[in-house]
């Protein structure tokens, strides 16, 4: 029997609803294109809890939406994006344009500012002049039009390459030259594969698989893609913007 | 009052057996007894016109507010309750800033007529209920002109919340004979100006007192200015080029 | 009292309060290079398999793809080593030297079971301050054996045994196709399987796979058995074109150094 009562002293509890389940995403843009790619390995601590979960999403034959940090909370934006792209569609009749994307989504992380969806997004696409954008956003919707951007595990890792071979910082050109201010498709995906691989070197959460969609603008010549093995295409409506779908083997270790 | 409708006439939830509604039917009534309001469409922008009635000397006729902007891109001209249009406004107004804020761009002439249109339907909308906002239709009905990625457009409403598309349409008591007069000149190569003229000509037609700057009113939406309302030596000049 | 001129033998603890002040103050300690690691031994008809992985960590980096964790105590034992890779290098390379002098001493050859005690007694006396998570074996006069060393000092004695973040996946393998009896190559393919579970399965393992055969006739290391993570081609080259790097100055410092050597005009000695 206990009839003593215990006088314990005052307690706290707390419940922690978010993890952090790895892996990186980037996104280029180029004068009529935008390259947007994120590995699919899904981890938690040191296990691997699923060796393919998209990170990338096509949202409309124009935008498409990668998303990083804690999965629940991504693949729930990602959803309820999708709804939001669908209403406005039926109310306004059009495809929302990218810019207008992206301000939704800053309401939409906003809006969670003190509950927030624990997620990096970056938004890739074409705009409404033709021309190949890339917006990246913090978790609670600061959001910024760039023409290249790295987030997730291994940022620290890629977003410098990327600043010295995309925006050649710390390069100084040769006489008389001066840098491109956007590059080729080829040399862009070659980037994005090389930054992939080599942060799976270095980095344990990256890994599995990578996934590369590219958006190009309506009428935007598409040499050479045609000849990158497994390439997919994912367009809906054959008159406007065209996207595809590169996917990739990464180590597994 | 016919016999058959004073069973069916009060409540604005009824059908009466015929499938109408008379309270929304009375609604479109008191707009007959509006001023007359045009709108014209041309592929430079639209032109909004109405007529102010000075039912006195000592009335300021610049204090009858007949055209309103909704934003940028967007006005209205009324006719009718034009009490009632005040709500109708308000509620476009704020539609027009949150898609803004919302998606970075202006909203569609359409939708935000649309929007209009949801909230015209909404006298129907739990009567028992004390928070009930309406308790009758509105008494008024709209020319809402504005420019997007569509084009200069015209959409027109109504108290039973439907909205039509036109490309010239009178509103008002001398609606009848200003809508033929519109019908019979308007053409698709029209230009502003002309549009301008043809209101003002309509206007006059129809209005009973003699037409000058103080009991008209005319608005402007172009895609490079926007909404404007034009000022009273703008007006003059156009009212003596007719 | 004079205090010892002679420096003490053992851990410097000199910093210990100066280093608990600054953490208090939010200053950062340095993060130690710790191998996340799989290591693995199991016994076979006539001797032992050490396994192991080749990933050491910082955090969710990866120090070094190819580190050896697999470390030599004497020519008939080996320990692998988890944890802090400080902690398993110095503690492995201080026991490898006792048992030297401990062999030197006795005119044997050293026991395993001698290196297991050295092992516990030492990290026992840390109280699992030193984080080091062993797999030790070896061949001696008593025959094959083959012991897991936990950091706090603890021993276990068993057939087939897993350590490290990979511990898990390696030991689902060797309960699935371990038993008594084992052919040299049917061990030695079980630990490959097993460290390769854990380098596919735990991010904390990673890279190749080093063995090492102990047997009476004597020892035998695989250093990297198995490459199954070779680092694909890259899609380009990455050369930087001369005159990339921008020069903000230049000044250039004549390292000739002239001097005038001046004679001082010597007077005669005076002699008056």
């Amino acid at each position: 029997m206990s009839d003593t009562v215990t006088l314990a002293g005052p307690q706290q509890r707390q419940f922690n609803p978010y993890s952090d389940n790895g892996g990186t995403i980037l996104a280029v843009a180029g004068a009529n294109f935008s390259v947007i790619a994120g590995d699919t390995r899904q981890s938690e601590g040191y296990n691997i809890q699923t060796r393919y979960a998209p990170k990338v999403f096509r949202l409309t034959d124009k935008a498409v939406l990668a998303v990083n940090g804690f999965a629940a909370d991504g693949n729930m934006f990602v959803k309820k994006v999708k709804q939001r792209l669908e209403w406005y569609r039926h109310a306004h009749s059009k495809d929302m344009p990218l810019r207008s994307i992206a301000r939704l989504i800053q309401s939409m992380l906003y809006g969670r500012r003190f509950f927030p969806y624990y997620v990096y997004n970056i938004l890739g696409g074409i705009e409404e002049d033709g021309s190949g954008a890339v917006y990246s956003f913090d978790p609670v919707g600061s959001y910024e039009r760039e023409t290249c951007r790295a987030a997730g595990a291994a940022q620290s890792l890629v977003q410098p390459f990327l600043d010295n071979q995309i925006y050649f910082k710390n390069q100084v050109a040769a006489p008389g030259t001066s840098h491109p201010s956007h590059l080729p498709l080829s040399d862009v995906l070659a980037l994005v594969i090389d930054s992939f691989t080599s942060a799976t070197e270095r980095h344990i959460e990256v890994g599995d698989g990578l996934e590369i969609f590219i958006v190009l603008a309506r009428g935007a010549p598409i040499h050479g893609l045609e000849a990158i093995q497994g390439i997919q295409e994912m367009t809906s409506n054959a008159e406007g913007e065209r996207v595809f779908i590169v996917r990739r083997v990464l180590k597994y270790d | 009052m016919f016999l058959t409708r004073s069973e069916y006439d009060r409540g604005v939830n009824t059908f009466s057996p015929e499938g109408r509604l008379f309270q929304v039917e009375y609604a479109i009534e008191a707009i007959k007894l509006g001023s007359t309001t045009i709108g014209v469409r041309t592929s430079e922008g639209v032109i909004l016109g109405v007529e102010q009635r000075i039912q006195s000397p000592l009335l300021e006729s610049s204090s009858i507010e007949k055209i309103m902007e909704i934003d940028a891109h967007l006005g209205c001209a009324m006719s009718g309750l034009t009490a009632d249009a005040r709500t109708m406004i308000d509620h476009a107004r704020v539609t027009s800033q949150n898609h803004a804020f919302v998606y970075d761009e202006r909203i569609k002439v359409e939708s935000v007529t649309q929007a209009v249109c949801d909230l015209a339907l909404r006298f129907g909308e739990s009567v028992h209920d004390e928070e009930a906002m309406m308790s009758r239709p509105f008494g008024v009905a709209l020319l809402i002109a504005g420019h997007d990625e569509l084009g200069p457009q015209l959409y027109h409403t109504d108290p039973s919340g439907t909205s039509v598309k036109y490309e010239a349409k009178a509103i008002g008591s001398g609606s009848e004979a200003a809508q033929a007069e519109l019908q019979d000149k308007w053409h698709s190569q029209i230009t502003l100006e002309e549009a301008q003229k043809l209101t003002l000509r309509v206007l006059k037609q129809v209005m009973e007192e003699k037409l000058d700057h103080h009991n008209v009113q005319l608005a402007q939406v172009t895609p490079a200015g926007g909404f404007k309302i034009l000022n009273e030596t703008e007006l003059k000049a156009a009212i003596e080029s007719v | 009292m004079a205090s010892s001129v002679h420096l003490p033998t053992g851990f410097d603890f000199s910093n210990e309060i100066r280093n608990n002040f600054l953490l208090d103050k939010g200053v950062k300690l340095p993060k130690a290079t710790s191998t996340g690691t799989t290591i693995v031994g199991c016994l076979f008809k006539d001797g032992i398999v050490l396994g192991a992985d080749t990933r050491a960590t910082e955090g969710p980096i990866v120090a070094d793809k190819n580190c050896e964790k697999i470390h030599y105590i004497s020519d008939n034992i080996r320990c692998c080593g988890a944890g802090t890779a400080a902690d398993t290098e110095f503690t492995t390379a201080l026991i490898s030297s006792n048992m030297e002098l401990h062999a030197l001493h006795t005119g044997r050859k050293p026991r395993v079971v001698t290196a297991m005690t050295m092992l516990k007694q030492m990290l026992y006396r840390y109280q699992g301050q030193i984080g080091a998570a062993l797999v030790l074996g070896g061949v001696d006069a008593s025959g094959p054996n083959l012991f897991t060393v936990a950091p706090h000092g603890s021993t276990d004695k068993l057939p087939y045994v897993t350590m490290g973040s990979g511990s898990l996946a390696a030991m689902a393998v060797f309960e699935t196709g371990w038993k008594a009896g084992l052919s040299r190559e049917e061990a030695l393919q079980l630990v490959k399987d097993a460290i390769s579970a854990g380098i596919f399965n735990d991010l904390g393992s990673g890279s190749n796979v080093d063995a090492c055969i102990i047997t009476a006739n004597g020892t035998e290391m695989l250093r990297n058995v198995e490459m199954p993570n070779e680092r694909v081609q890259k899609e380009r080259r990455y050369g930087f074109r001369r005159g990339t790097t921008a020069i903000k100055s230049e000044t250039i410092r004549s390292l000739i150094v002239n001097e005038e050597i001046i004679l001082p005009t010597t007077e005669a000695m005076d002699t008056s």
